[in-house]
């Protein structure tokens, strides 16, 4: 390269280099510009995401379902003659079958708890090119969404409202590392602090050095001022794992969610919660367990070997 | 580059970016997901002389800045992948010709992507950004390698058709 050529590329490198750090530290100090354009690229965004998301959801667990095949290659063919014409329709079907029942039972538990909740469909997923875990929802401020508002499973608590435009908002998972959770332990109601951990577990401080965590423990929302960013009691996970190391002041431990954060479909922001009495935590609702009593009948060729059978007048009496 | 190369360039990563964010991601890859947009950022990179990778890596950065899901600051994957470029353009002669030696040039996009990735969260991190658990953060850098190098084979010849016909005649020569 000529001596002139290496030089303007080198200039080009800083000045490069320096704009990028320019819009860095205007984002830092907080300038307007740089925040509504994320703003301005979410409103154009969310009605392609709309769009794509109702064709593309039946086929967006491909690789998932593909380990479940194991059909054998005629009866696949089979099926495919058979369903050629029917498939789309039959899987969008099944995909807004799903989102119903997921829809049903977040409302269920929204009733519960008596809040005033949006329902909401998850439109996309946060991008793999950056390590923050969200999904977006396509519903907004119009639908009266806030940031810093409860979102809701059917399950329990997901997340919280980050940013909204009027037909859209993006909601930061529980799962991602920067999210945290005022919880209680149900049992005890001691409180602690959960934490994302970018996975399906979670971390769990306690924050009474008196407290004690058991496996099992169920957690609930601790709630926050307001009722924003958490509205009180709401299901959040189990306690799977405690850490009883010594020379922490607090005990820890690990948390699965109820709320599985892969196959989120349909969700609910909470607009409002109850004002009127303290909020009861809203507990999952148990397995029922069905008990079977088995009574042992005698058989007739056991009575027969083992002698007359005893009856009430045959009872030995007392005589005075 | 020209200007009306770096408008079009420019349109090209905003639709590629809502692609990637409004179909890509919303696939559920196996161990971790696939950023179709930084794969083929990255080869485009490898395509240009060197000032056209600067220039290539600063508007990739720029229209990933735009993500409204990102926690960064704005401009930081712009930094990120303007120091990428000029990696890339510094080894030229290393990642040598896609029709020459296409395998090295697959590894060289999926080390791109990859050591993009670590820059990125080394950043995030002075900047004091959470970022999960090693475990987590090296699965996902794992899945993004494994991904990239998986699909760039597919899509890379279509692209190289396409940047012969973006090119002027001046460019070509």
């Amino acid at each position: 390269m000529a001596r002139g050529g290496g030089n303007r590329s080198r200039l080009l490198l800083v000045i490069l280099l320096v704009t990028a750090l320019f819009f860095i530290t205007l984002d830092l100090r907080g300038v307007s510009l740089t925040k509504g354009s994320r703003s301005v690229t979410q409103t154009i965004l969310s009605p392609v995401q709309k769009t794509v998301s109702t064709i593309f959801s039946p086929v967006g667990r491909f690789f998932s379902d593909v380990k479940n095949f194991g059909k054998t290659n005629a009866q696949l063919q089979e099926e495919l003659a058979l369903n050629k014409m029917l498939k789309s329709e039959l899987a969008m079907s099944a995909d807004t079958k799903g989102q119903l029942a997921q829809l049903k039972s977040v409302l269920d538990l929204a009733g519960r708890g008596n809040y005033k909740v949006a329902a909401a469909r998850v439109i996309a997923r946060g991008s793999a090119s950056s390590f923050s875990q969200t999904i977006t929802i396509d519903a907004g401020s119009s639908s009266g969404i806030r940031p810093d508002m409860t979102v809701i499973s059917e399950n329990g608590l997901i997340g919280v409202v980050k940013s909204t435009t009027s037909s859209s908002s993006i909601v930061l998972l529980m799962s991602d590392p920067s999210f945290r959770v005022g919880v209680r332990i149900a049992r005890s109601q001691s409180v602690g602090v959960l934490s994302g951990l970018g996975a399906s577990n979670y971390s769990l401080v306690l924050l009474d050095p008196a407290g004690t965590i058991k496996t099992g423990d169920i957690l609930v929302t601790n709630g926050s001022e307001n009722n924003r960013p958490f509205v009180p009691g709401v299901p959040v996970g189990v306690v799977v794992g405690v850490d009883n190391s010594n020379g922490s002041l607090t005990q820890t431990g690990t948390v699965y969610s109820y709320a599985n954060l892969n196959d989120l479909g349909v969700v609910s922001v909470i607009l409002s919660a109850p004002t009127t009495a303290p909020s009861q935590p809203i507990l999952p609702t148990p397995n029922p367990v069905v008990t079977v009593y088995v009574t042992p009948t005698p058989t007739p060729v056991a009575a027969a070997t083992t002698g007359p059978t005893p009856t009430p007048s045959a009872q030995p009496t007392k005589k005075k | 580059m020209s200007p009306v190369r770096i408008i079009s360039t420019l349109g090209f990563f905003f639709v590629l970016f809502v692609i990637q964010e409004s179909a890509v991601s919303l696939i559920h890859f196996p161990i971790s997901g696939f950023s179709l947009y930084l794969a083929i950022a990255i080869s485009l990179i490898a395509f240009e002389d060197h000032n056209g990778s600067l220039v290539t890596g600063f508007l990739a950065g720029i229209v990933l800045d735009l993500s409204p899901t990102s926690n960064a600051p704005f401009g930081q994957w712009a930094l990120i992948l303007t120091g990428i470029a000029f990696l890339f353009a510094v080894n030229r002669d290393s990642i040598a010709d896609l029709t020459s030696s296409p395998i090295t040039f697959v590894i060289f996009v999926g080390a791109g992507v990859t050591l993009s990735l670590i820059a990125y969260l080394l950043f995030g991190s002075l900047l004091g950004e959470e970022n999960g658990s090693l475990k987590h953060d090296s699965t996902i850098l794992l899945g993004n390698l494994i991904w990239t190098v998986l699909f760039t084979p597919i899509f890379l010849p279509a692209l190289s058709r396409v940047r012969e016909y973006s090119l002027t005649a001046r460019e070509r020569v």
